[in-house]
This record gives C-alpha cells, structure tokens and sequence, in this order.
C-alpha cells in the first residue's frame, strides 16, 4: 500500500502526513485559541498586551506540537542536539540576516523601547507602530504607507518614541512689534493657555520675552501638554494665540530696516 | 434631571435641555448644551428602553486620555502625626446618559458644564496625567450646583510620626463610588499618608447621607488588575 512506502529510515508516507495533520490541527488550535483570547480580553488588556499575549500562546502551541511530532518522522532531539553543532553552523552563516532579526526581535520584545500604536521613529521612517513581530516591524507612516523594517534595523537604529513619557513640551517663538506692551502680550498667551484643557496645569507653562530682535521682540511660549495630544494641542493654540494678540491690537510685524541716506537727493525732498 | 426617566421625557434646567421624542419605530435623543448631540435610539421587542441620567466618573471629557483625578487644594492641610482630619472638598461633575434595556446598559452620551483641565503628578518619565481641578475646603454640601460641582468628604489620615503637609489628592476612576440625589452628588474618600511624600487614596461605598443613589459606574473591571487604592509616590 502507498501509505505504507517507507520514505527514509522507518518513517513512511503516513507518517508524514500524520505529522502534516498534527501540525495543521495545531496551526487551528492555535488560531482558535488566539482569537478566543482576542474575544475575552479585548476590553481588559491594552492592544500590545493583547498582541504579546496573542503571540507568545500561538508559537507556544506550535512548538509543543512541533516537539511533539519529531519523534514520529525519526528526529530525536538529543540526536539533534548532537547534530546540532556543525547543522548550526552551517545554517548559521547561511542564514545571518534572518537569525540576526530573530534575536533582534526577541529583544524587541522583551525591552520593548516600542509598543503597538506608539508614534515613533526609527531612522527616517515616522509613523505608528503596527505590530511587532518576531522578525520585522511594521509601521504606518502619517501618509497612510505600510513600511516593513527588519528587526535588526530597529534595534540598531536610534528609536525616537514620542509617546513613552506621558507629557511632552513644545515651544513656539512670537514676535510682536517693539511699540507693543511685551507684558500685556504676555498675559494675553498665559490666558489663551489657561483656556485650553490639554495645555497642562503642571508643570507650567512658561511664557517670557527672550530676545530683542532686530524687527520683533520675541516671545517664548513653552507649554507641556499630554503626549498622546501634544501634536492637535501645537497646531491649535498658536492660532488662538495669533487671534487673540490682534484682538488686542498686538500685531506680529514684518522683518524691517530702516535706511538712511547719507545723501538725500534734494528732488525727493522737494516731491 | 439625575435618575430614572421613562421615554419619552424633556428636562430643562438651567442652561440644559434634555429631551427624547418619540419618531415612528425609533427615539430621537436631543441635547442642546453645551453643544448640540442627537442620536438615533431603536425601541426593543419589549418596548422602549428606559434612560438613566447619573453623574459618571469625571475623568472621560472632552476625551479619554486618563482615568486619574487631581485635587490641588488651595490652601495646603498641615497633618500632625498619628492624627486625623475630615474635610470636604468639590470635584467637576460630568453627567452620564445611559440606556437601560434588559440587563444591559449602554452610554447614550457624556457632557459637562465645567471647563476641563489636565495636569501632570510626578515627572515627565514616570508620572501619570490627571485630570486636574482646583478646589477650597468647604463647609457643609448644600447650596452647590450638583450639575457642576460635587462633595467629596475626604478623611486624612497620618499614622507615620512626622507632620505632612498635602496640597493635592489624586484618585483613580477605577475605584470610585459616586453618589446622587436631586441636590447634591457626592463621594467618600480615605487618604492614608504614609510618609511626608507618599500616601495612598482610596474610595469609601458609603453615601454621604441616607437615600442617596449609586451612579453607574463607566470604570468597573475594564482593565486588568484592577487595583482598588492609588498611591501618590510623588509628593501630597
């Protein structure tokens, strides 16, 4: 019988495919299982929790079905661990890049610099972190791309996580015209601040007269705000704050110089 | 306007008009301030489902960025050691619309009348984003708006054997127990400080006076582990 054609050593055509279905019943076990966790805990668990959580049960299904099957197509795994030496060493150089993102994902994981939904940036790549697997991670830029980065690249490259600290500051400088009452200035953006929910009360904003330009004098407006908002919290308060100055007939003056001749033409005077 | 209210039903009061129509097989819910809100409701096989309006956990508008509560006292509580000292202070109100049908119970919608504001406790590494207010130390719980302000009666405690002296208490939405009735919303706190810089807060389920109802609660079991105290490790 066909089943019973003996592929290599003992091992036959069955028993091949009774690892094939062993196997494949794990992948659905697994999958199952996995969206089972995805069900009970999506309101209790944080989406990378859940990805971690999702990933670490799913591998672990396949590995014990994995070890579970070796035997049954006649790899012994302290054999293995023997052959293992000189197999590793070919696979190893044969496979640096890949080996090279496995260990740098693991590390991923385990330091975790970066979490799902995070906004970072990673060399020239800015955008939302998708997921992270054990051999890449994928980010979403802020046009909408799908970019894929070896783990190697990520965790050799400079992570600028703009979301891991709780807060964040920005700053903006305003230039207002040197007629203009600096301290009444002042007060107006210390308002317009205080107005805002998300410009924090703590720690507070600092608003002061910093330099004396050659057209402006210029004002520094330092404000921390949530990091998850601190992007629509910059983008909304400096319109406010420009409104609310020329309200108040404080107006931010074009760059100007003024030039004396040291011969007037006498026409021009006369015109 | 806090309570149970059978569709349909209209509520004014002060600046606040409430309101569920009744419009063929659905019902038209309205709110006019502080901004406009209309949603469509279905009705149930069994009928209408009925709508609950309760003072929630103040932490949700005008977005969900935190689930921690600030209250910078403005004038600081010098504790002596091994003593106690009960306070009252205010904390926003942001009230809660909910539809109740069968057993289960759905946000209908979230507003407040106060001006929202947040605020970092901690450093900018490790500390936690709150939602701030500012409140005096005030007698008595009549004569406040329960639409904008609530009592908290908060009890301080220091069992260490230094004076502490508390500028702000910080609490987590997970463990609050609100309180209502048609004048006065209320909640009962502990603040137990265990050195000059660290104190742990928690909630008492206890109304502050008899036929009180219990608000529904937005923060119950939603994460894990849920932790029933917070503790301030970052100064009072």
């Amino acid at each position: 019988m066909i089943l019973d054609y003996i592929v290599y050593g003992d091992v036959t055509i069955s028993d091949l495919l009774l690892v094939i279905t062993i196997l494949f019943i794990a992948v659905i076990i697994a999958r199952i299982a996995t969206m089972n966790i995805k069900k009970m805990l999506s309101d209790k668990l944080s989406r990378d929790q859940l990805e971690l959580l999702n990933k670490i049960v799913y591998y672990s299904i396949i590995l014990v079905a994995l070890i579970a099957v070796l035997p049954i197509i006649g790899l012994n795994l302290t054999g293995l661990l023997v052959a293992g030496g000189f197999a590793g060493l070919v696979l190893g150089f044969a496979s640096q890049n890949i080996v090279a993102n496995l260990v740098s994902g693991i590390f991923l994981l385990s330091e975790r610099p970066i979490k799902i939904g995070d906004q970072i940036s990673i060399g020239d790549v800015s955008g939302f972190v998708e997921d992270i697997s054990i051999m890449s991670t994928i980010v979403r830029t802020y046009d909408g791309l799908y970019v894929r980065i070896p783990n190697e690249k990520v965790f050799t490259s400079n992570i600028i996580n703009y979301v891991a600290n709780p807060a964040r500051r920005f700053e903006y400088t305003i230039g207002i015209r040197y007629s203009d009452d600096a301290e009444k200035a002042i007060e107006i953006i210390k308002n317009i601040i205080e107005e805002h929910p998300f410009a924090l009360k703590h720690p507070q904003p600092t608003v002061f007269v910093e330099n004396l330009g050659e057209s402006s004098v210029d004002i520094v407006v330092k404000v921390w705000a949530p990091s998850t908002e601190w992007y629509s919290v910059k983008m909304d308060l400096l319109w406010k704050i420009k409104k609310a100055l020329e309200e108040n007939g404080i107006e931010i003056p074009f760059p100007q110089r003024v030039i004396w001749f040291a011969n007037q033409p006498k026409q021009s005077f006369e015109n | 306007m806090f309570g149970y209210h059978e569709i349909p039903f209209k509520i004014e009061k002060d600046e606040v008009l409430i309101e569920t129509i009744k419009n063929g097989n659905f019902i038209l819910y309205r709110r006019n301030s502080p901004e406009n809100v209309e949603k469509i409701i279905s009705g149930g096989i069994s009928g209408y489902p009925k709508i609950v309006i309760c003072p929630v956990e103040p932490v949700n508008i005008p977005k969900r960025v935190t689930n921690y509560l600030l209250i910078e006292l403005e004038k600081p509580i010098v504790v002596a050691p091994d003593s106690s000292i009960n306070i009252n202070l205010t904390f926003p109100i942001e009230i809660g619309v909910f539809t109740l049908a069968k057993k289960s119970v759905e946000v209908l919608d979230i507003f407040s009348l106060t001006k929202p504001k947040y605020a970092l406790y901690g450093d900018p590494k490790d500390g936690v984003i709150c939602k701030y207010w500012e409140s005096k130390v005030v007698e008595g719980y009549e004569g406040f708006d329960p639409l904008k302000e609530g009592i908290l009666e908060l009890t301080i405690t220091n069992n260490g054997d230094e004076w502490a002296e508390v500028k702000r208490v910080i609490f987590d939405a997970f463990s609050m127990k609100i309180y209502y009735s048609e004048d006065v919303v209320s909640m009962r706190a502990f603040m137990k400080i265990i050195n000059p810089n660290v104190a742990e807060t928690g909630f008492v389920k206890k109304p502050l006076k008899n036929g009180m109802r219990r608000s529904i609660e937005l923060y119950t079991a939603r994460k894990l582990p849920i932790s029933e105290k917070f503790l301030m490790e970052w100064g009072l």
